[in-house]
C-alpha cells in the first residue's frame, strides 16, 4: 500500500489521538518539569461573614493573589526540574524507610502505598480472572444447546452493566448490615464489618473486578472453543489421552493467542484501577495510582490543585505501564518482523 | 403537637408548590446559574425560574467547574451559589462582581448579616447558615436517665451507658468517611480545643496538645462507632439514626428535617437538638453559609438582571414555603426545633470555618491524614507531623510558602 | 453434541460442572437481581437489614401498594409470552420484514418496538385489568408482597430523567457511528499495510490505551471552557465553546475508545484473505473501492462486536461524560452519580437505584438482540491477533 493511500485511511483515526490523547499527555509531560503558581501579597482584610443571629467581622493578615491591570491573577512558572517527582516518590523517607526494612513505614508514603495495591491487584486478579472466564467458558460449552444462550447471556450481565452501578451494587450487599453481611455473620456466628478492615475491603475489590471482568474472558474463550479443531481432538482421544490432557494439550494450546489477549488488555486496565477506590470509599485503607492522580488533580475548596504533583505522578504511572507490557510488545515486534519478512 | 405543626408546615409547603407567588418582574435576558444541588439550592433555584428565561444548573461537580466557568469571557453563568471556601477561588481570580449597587437598589429587604463584605465591599449574598451539632435520641437518654451531653465527657460517658444498656447497635454515629468529612471532624475538634491551623506565614501549627487531644478524643468516640465509620458520610449516620441504629450524632442542621420524615424514618418526634459539645474553648463546630454571587464577566445589564432574579430566589415567599429545608437567614424564617442545635451552637460562642487558600490544603491534608492514626498505622505525633509535611508540600507548590 | 462415545461425559463431571454454573449465575446475577428489587420498595424497606422486609415489604404494603396472588400469576404469565413470542414470533417477524443485508437494523427497530410494546402492555394495560379484577377474586386479590413504581414515575416523571435519556441516546449513537466509521478505515489501513511506521502506530496506540483517563480528562476542562475564545482568531465569532456540547464529549470518548477499536478491527481484517481486495485491485480498483466493493460487504461481524464495545463505553462512561457536559446535556450515569451524591434523603437514594434499574434495562436489551452476533463476531476472528 502506497504512504498516500495509507496516511488516508489512518489519517481521521491519528488525528483524534494526536488532539485528545498526545497533546494533553505531551502538556502533562512538560508540566511535570513545571510549577505555575501564583504571586502572592501579604494584605489585611477586613471579611464579614454570617453568623446566626448577628454578623462576624475579621481582621486578619492574609496572603492573596495579586491582580495584574486586567484583573486576573498574576502568575509565574518556573523550571523546577525532578523536584515534583521527588514530591512524589518521597525518596528520602522511602530510603529511610527501606534501608531499616521497615515497610510497614514505607507503606504509609502515598505513592508507595498506592504502588503496592496497585501491582498486588494487578497480579492477583490477571489469573483469577483468566481461570474463571476459561472455566465458565467450558461449562457452558459442556451444557446443553438450549441452555446455551441464557447461560451467554446470564453471564454477560456483569460485564456490560456500569460499572459506577456494578460497585454500588455489590457495596450495598455488604455495607453496615447489608445483606450478605448479615449471612456471613449468620453462618459464621460472629459480628463482621467488612468496611473496617482493610483486608477485606482489598478482597472485596478483588472480589468486584473479577466479577466485572471475567465474562469478558469468558465471552472471548467461549469464542475460541468453537473454532477448536475437532479432528485434533478425535486424535487425541484415539491416543488416550484424558479429558485433562485434551483441555491441557489441545485445547488451552488453541486458546493460548486469546489467553494473551486477554491478558494484555486486562494487565492495562486493572494497572489503571480507580473505580473500586470511589465505589468503595476505601481511601484510608488502600488507594490506586490512577486515584492518587486524582486526588491530586482534584481542587480543594479553594480551587487549588497540585497539577505539578499529579502530572509526575501520571508520568511514573505510565513508566509502571510500559515496564508491564515490555515482554508482550516484544513478542508484537517479532511478529512483525517475521510477517513482514 | 410537633408532629401537627409538621403536617400543617407540610400541607402549606404542598399548596405553595404549585401557586407559588408570581416574580414580581418579568426577566427577558437569559440568566444561568451554577450552585450545588442540595435541598436549598433546589428551593432558591426553583424560586428564581419563575421569573422565566432562567436556567439553572445543580451540578454536584460545579467545585470543580466554577472557577474555569467563571473566568471564561463572557462567563459561561451569570449566577453561582457559594459558601464560605468555595468563595474563595472566585475572589481570588477577580471573577465575581461587587454588590453593593444593586444591594442598594432592589436588596432593601435583605438583612445586614446577610451582606458577605470582603474589604468593605459585599461580593456575596448569604442566604443560610449550617454547622454540626449533637442530635440525640431524648426517648433513650431519658429512659437511662442521662442528662443531655455538654461536653465530649459526657458524651463518652453517655455511649458508655448507652453501649451497657444495649439498646441500640451502636451508641455513636459520626460522618468520618476518610476525606473532607474527616477532615471538617477533626477541624472541629480542633477549634472547639481552641487551636489555629497556620500562621501568619502560612506555617502549619496543627501538630500540638490540642491537636493530639482532638485526635485522641476522636479516636475514644470511634469506640462507640459503627466499626465502619471510615466510609459513612452524612446520609449514612442520617439513615442509621432513622432506622433506630444510634442514639446520638454530631450531625449537619440540614439533616435535622430527616428525622422527622415520617416516608423513611422509624424515629419520627425522638431526636433532639442540642448544641455541639464543647471542647476545652469552645463548642467542637464550625459555622458554615451558602450564599449567591454574580459574575463580573457580563455585561452590567444583565449582571442586575441577574442580581433581580437571585432576589427573587431568596425572598420571603420562597422562605415561607421552604422553612425547614435549612437554617435561613432569610426575613420571614421562622426558627422551629429543628434549627435549636444551630441556635445553640452559634450562642455558645462557635466560630466560622476559618476558610482560606491555606485552609484548603489543609483541609485535604487532614483528610488524607487523619485516618492513619484512627487505624492505629501512626501514632498521634506521626500522624500529625506527616500531614504538616504533606500540608507543606501542597502548599509551596501552590507558592503560599516561599 | 453428539460426538463419539469417548465424548460423553462421566455422571460426575456432569454435576461438577452444573453446580460451577449455576453457582457463577447466582454470583453473576444477584447483585443485579437486588438491587432491582430494591427499586420497587419504599425507602424504609429498601434499605432494611432484613432480607425478608426487603423483598415482602411490608411497610410498602402497609402504605396500600402490593401486589396480590392473582397480579403475579396474571403478570408472570405476560412475561413468559413476552419472553415466547421475543424467541420465535419477533425473529420471524423481523427476518420477513427487514431489508435483505441489513437484519441486525431489523432486530433493533424490532426489539425497540417490542420493549415499548411489552412496557404499554405491563405497565399501562396489565394494572388497569387487575384493579378490576383483584376486588372479585377474594383471597388471591389480597397483597402479600409490597411493590411500588412511585420511585421510577418520580425519577422519570418528576425528576425529568427521559431527558437523560434522549442525551444518552445522542451521545451513545454519535460515538458508536464515529467511532467505527474512523476505526474501520484505519484498521483496514494498518491490517494490509506491513510498513513500520504501522507497526509503531499500532504501538503508540497501545500505550495510549493503557494511560489512565483522569490524567487526559483533567486537563480538557480549562480548553474545552475557553475553546471559544482560543478559536476565535481562527474562526471568528462562530468560535463555539466547547464545555456541554454532546459533539465534544463524543469526540473525546472516539478519541479515547479509538486505539482499542484500531486493534480490534485490525486483527479482525487480517482474517479478511488478502487475496479478495488484491484480485479486485487487479481488476482495476482502487484501494478504496476494493474496500467499499469486496471488504465492506464481509466485515459486519467483527464491525457489530466492535461497535457493542464501543456502545458499551459511551453508554457508561462517567469520567468525561460528568466533567465535560452541562446539565441540560447530561447522560444518565453521571446523571444518577449525582443523585446519590448529592445531600441526599433515603428517598432519593431509592429513587437513584430506580435509575440505576432502568439504564440497565437498554443494556439488557441489547446483549439479547446482539448475543449470538458477540460470539460469532468474535469467533470469526475479531480476536486472532
Amino acid at each position: 500500500m502506497k504512504f498516500r493511500t495509507f496516511a488516508i485511511f489512518v489519517g481521521p483515526s491519528v488525528f483524534m489521538m494526536l488532539l485528545f490523547i498526545a497533546f494533553p499527555l505531551i502538556s502533562v509531560f512538560k508540566q511535570s518539569f513545571y510549577v505555575t503558581q501564583p504571586v502572592y501579597d501579604q494584605v489585611t482584610v477586613e471579611t464579614c461573614t454570617p453568623g446566626f443571629l448577628k454578623q462576624i467581622c475579621t481582621s486578619e493578615v492574609k496572603s492573596q493573589p495579586r491582580l495584574d491591570a486586567n484583573g486576573a491573577p498574576v502568575t509565574q512558572t518556573r523550571f523546577v526540574g525532578l523536584q515534583s517527582y521527588r514530591n512524589v516518590l518521597e525518596p528520602d523517607r522511602a530510603w529511610a524507610a527501606l534501608s531499616r526494612w521497615d515497610l510497614s513505614t514505607l507503606l504509609t508514603i502515598d505513592f508507595w502505598k498506592a504502588l503496592r495495591f496497585t501491582v498486588m491487584f494487578t497480579l492477583v486478579t490477571l489469573p483469577l480472572v483468566l481461570v474463571t472466564g476459561l472455566a465458565i467458558a467450558v461449562a457452558v460449552n459442556n451444557a446443553t444447546k438450549s441452555l446455551r444462550g441464557p447461560l451467554i447471556f446470564v453471564s454477560l450481565l456483569p460485564f456490560i452493566i456500569t460499572p459506577v452501578i456494578g460497585a454500588l451494587s455489590i457495596r450495598w450487599l455488604f455495607i453496615g448490615d447489608g445483606i450478605m453481611t448479615a449471612f456471613l455473620e449468620w453462618a459464621l456466628g460472629h459480628n463482621i464489618s467488612v468496611f473496617a478492615n482493610a483486608w477485606a475491603i482489598e478482597a472485596l475489590m478483588y472480589f468486584y473486578r473479577v466479577w466485572h471482568v471475567a465474562p469478558f474472558a469468558f465471552v472471548i474463550f467461549y469464542a475460541g472453543l468453537q473454532t477448536v479443531n475437532q479432528d485434533t481432538l478425535e486424535s487425541a482421544i484415539i491416543d488416550g489421552a484424558s479429558r485433562w490432557q485434551r483441555l491441557r494439550y489441545v485445547v488451552i494450546p488453541h486458546l493460548m493467542p486469546l489467553i494473551v489477549f486477554v491478558s494484555l488488555i486486562h494487565l492495562m486496565d486493572s494497572y489503571r484501577v480507580f473505580d473500586e477506590i470511589v465505589g468503595f470509599a476505601s481511601q484510608a485503607y488502600v488507594i490506586s495510582l490512577q486515584w492518587l492522580t486524582y486526588d491530586l488533580l482534584t481542587p480543594d475548596d479553594s480551587g487549588t490543585r497540585a497539577i505539578s504533583r499529579a502530572s509526575a505522578s501520571a508520568m511514573l504511572t505510565m513508566i509502571g505501564i510500559v515496564i508491564l507490557l515490555i515482554p508482550l510488545l516484544r513478542k508484537t515486534w517479532r511478529d512483525h518482523k517475521s510477517q513482514v519478512h | 403537637m410537633l408532629m401537627k405543626r409538621l403536617v400543617l408546615a407540610g400541607a402549606i409547603s404542598l399548596l405553595a408548590g404549585t401557586a407559588y407567588a408570581d416574580c414580581a418582574f418579568e426577566n427577558k435576558m437569559e440568566i444561568k446559574s451554577l450552585t450545588a444541588g442540595f435541598a436549598a439550592w433546589k428551593a432558591v433555584t426553583d424560586a428564581m425560574a419563575e421569573c422565566g428565561n432562567v436556567q439553572a444548573e445543580l451540578d454536584q461537580e460545579f467545585r470543580k467547574k466554577q472557577p474555569d466557568a467563571f473566568a471564561a469571557n463572557p462567563s459561561l453563568y451569570d449566577i453561582g451559589g457559594v459558601a464560605n471556601s468555595t468563595i474563595l477561588p472566585l475572589l481570588a481570580a477577580g471573577t465575581i462582581r461587587p454588590l453593593d449597587d444593586y444591594v442598594a437598589k432592589y436588596g432593601q429587604q435583605l438583612k445586614p448579616n446577610q451582606l458577605i463584605k470582603v474589604d468593605g465591599k459585599t461580593m456575596a449574598i448569604a442566604m443560610d447558615v449550617n454547622a454540626q451539632h449533637l442530635m440525640y435520641r431524648s426517648d433513650i437518654l431519658g429512659d437511662l436517665g442521662i442528662a443531655a451531653p455538654k461536653t465530649y465527657d459526657d458524651v463518652l460517658a453517655a455511649a458508655a451507658k448507652i453501649k451497657a444498656a444495649g439498646v441500640v447497635d451502636y451508641p455513636l454515629g459520626g460522618t468520618y468517611k476518610t476525606g473532607w468529612n474527616l477532615a471538617e471532624e477533626f477541624v472541629n475538634m480542633y477549634l472547639g480545643n481552641g487551636g489555629t491551623f497556620t500562621d501568619a506565614n502560612n506555617m502549619p501549627t496543627i501538630n500540638n496538645d490540642a491537636g493530639v487531644k482532638s485526635l485522641e478524643t476522636m479516636k475514644a468516640l470511634t469506640a462507640y462507632m459503627d466499626p465502619e465509620y471510615l466510609v459513612s458520610d452524612s446520609t449514612y449516620v442520617q439513615q442509621q439514626f432513622q432506622q433506630g441504629k444510634i442514639a446520638m450524632a454530631n450531625l449537619w442542621a440540614t439533616r435535622a428535617a430527616a428525622m422527622n420524615d415520617a416516608a423513611e424514618s422509624q424515629v419520627v418526634g425522638k431526636v433532639t437538638m442540642a448544641a455541639a459539645p464543647m471542647g476545652s474553648v469552645r463548642p467542637a463546630s464550625s459555622l458554615w453559609w451558602d450564599g449567591i454571587v454574580i459574575a463580573k464577566n457580563i455585561s452590567d445589564a444583565k449582571a442586575e438582571d441577574a442580581f433581580r432574579v437571585a432576589m427573587e430566589g431568596i425572598d420571603k415567599d420562597m422562605v415561607q414555603a421552604n422553612n425547614d429545608v435549612a437554617v435561613w437567614l432569610i426575613d420571614g424564617y421562622v426558627p422551629g426545633p429543628l434549627a435549636a442545635g444551630a441556635a445553640a451552637t452559634a450562642a455558645a460562642g462557635a466560630v466560622p470555618y476559618p476558610a482560606s487558600a491555606q485552609m484548603s490544603i489543609m483541609h485535604t491534608a487532614l483528610g488524607n491524614g487523619v485516618a492513619d492514626y484512627l487505624t492505629g498505622a501512626k501514632d498521634a505525633k506521626t500522624t500529625l507531623a506527616d500531614i504538616e509535611a504533606a500540608y507543606t508540600t501542597a502548599a509551596k507548590e501552590a507558592g503560599l510558602i516561599k | 453434541m453428539s460426538g463419539p462415545r469417548a465424548l460423553q461425559q462421566p455422571l460426575s463431571l456432569k454435576i461438577g460442572s452444573s453446580a460451577f454454573l449455576i453457582f457463577w449465575c447466582l454470583v453473576a446475577a444477584f447483585p443485579i437481581f437486588w438491587i432491582a428489587v430494591m427499586s420497587f420498595k419504599s425507602p424504609i424497606d429498601a434499605f432494611s437489614s432484613n432480607p425478608l422486609n426487603v423483598i415482602f415489604g411490608p411497610q410498602t404494603r402497609a402504605a396500600g401498594r402490593g401486589l396480590s396472588a392473582l397480579d403475579i400469576a396474571l403478570g408472570g404469565a405476560v412475561v413468559y409470552a413476552a419472553a415466547r413470542l421475543s424467541m420465535g414470533w419477533l425473529g420471524r417477524q423481523v427476518r420477513a420484514l427487514a431489508p435483505m443485508g441489513q437484519i441486525w437494523l431489523g432486530w433493533v427497530i424490532g426489539a425497540a418496538a417490542f420493549a415499548l410494546g411489552f412496557v404499554i402492555v405491563f405497565f399501562g394495560i396489565l394494572p388497569m385489568v387487575l384493579n378490576v379484577l383483584d376486588p372479585l377474586a377474594g383471597p388471591f386479590g389480597r397483597d402479600i408482597i409490597g411493590l411500588t413504581t412511585e420511585n421510577y414515575r418520580a425519577v422519570w416523571i418528576d425528576r425529568g430523567f427521559s431527558r437523560n435519556f434522549v442525551n444518552s441516546l445522542i451521545v451513545t449513537t454519535g460515538v458508536v457511528t464515529v467511532s467505527l466509521t474512523v476505526g474501520t478505515l484505519a484498521g483496514y489501513g494498518l491490517a494490509r499495510s506491513g510498513s513500520n511506521l504501522a507497526f509503531w502506530l499500532l504501538i503508540v496506540a497501545l500505550i495510549f490505551r493503557a494511560l489512565p483517563h483522569s490524567v487526559l480528562v483533567a486537563g480538557y476542562l480549562p480548553v474545552f471552557i475557553n475553546s471559544a475564545e482560543i478559536l476565535r482568531p481562527i474562526m471568528g465569532d462562530a468560535a463555539p465553546t466547547l464545555y456541554g456540547k454532546p459533539f465534544a464529549v463524543i469526540a473525546v470518548l472516539v478519541a479515547i475508545n479509538q486505539p482499542f477499536t484500531i486493534w480490534m478491527l485490525r486483527s479482525f481484517f487480517q482474517n479478511i484473505p488478502r487475496e479478495l481486495d488484491e484480485a479486485a485491485r487487479v481488476d482495476g480498483c482502487s484501494h478504496f473501492q476494493a474496500f467499499r466493493l469486496v471488504i465492506m460487504p464481509v466485515m459486519w461481524p467483527g464491525v457489530i462486536t466492535t461497535g457493542l464495545f464501543s456502545f458499551l463505553l459511551g453508554y457508561n462512561d462517567f469520567l468525561v461524560t460528568s466533567l465535560l457536559l452541562d446539565a441540560s446535556n447530561q447522560t444518565m450515569v453521571p446523571a444518577i452519580a449525582g443523585m446519590f451524591n448529592r445531600e441526599t434523603t433515603t428517598t432519593d437514594q431509592v429513587q437513584a437505584v430506580a435509575a440505576a434499574v432502568s439504564i440497565t434495562a437498554p443494556l439488557f436489551l441489547l446483549v439479547m438482540v446482539f448475543q449470538r452476533q458477540i460470539v460469532s463476531g468474535l469467533t470469526a476472528g475479531a480476536v486472532k491477533g
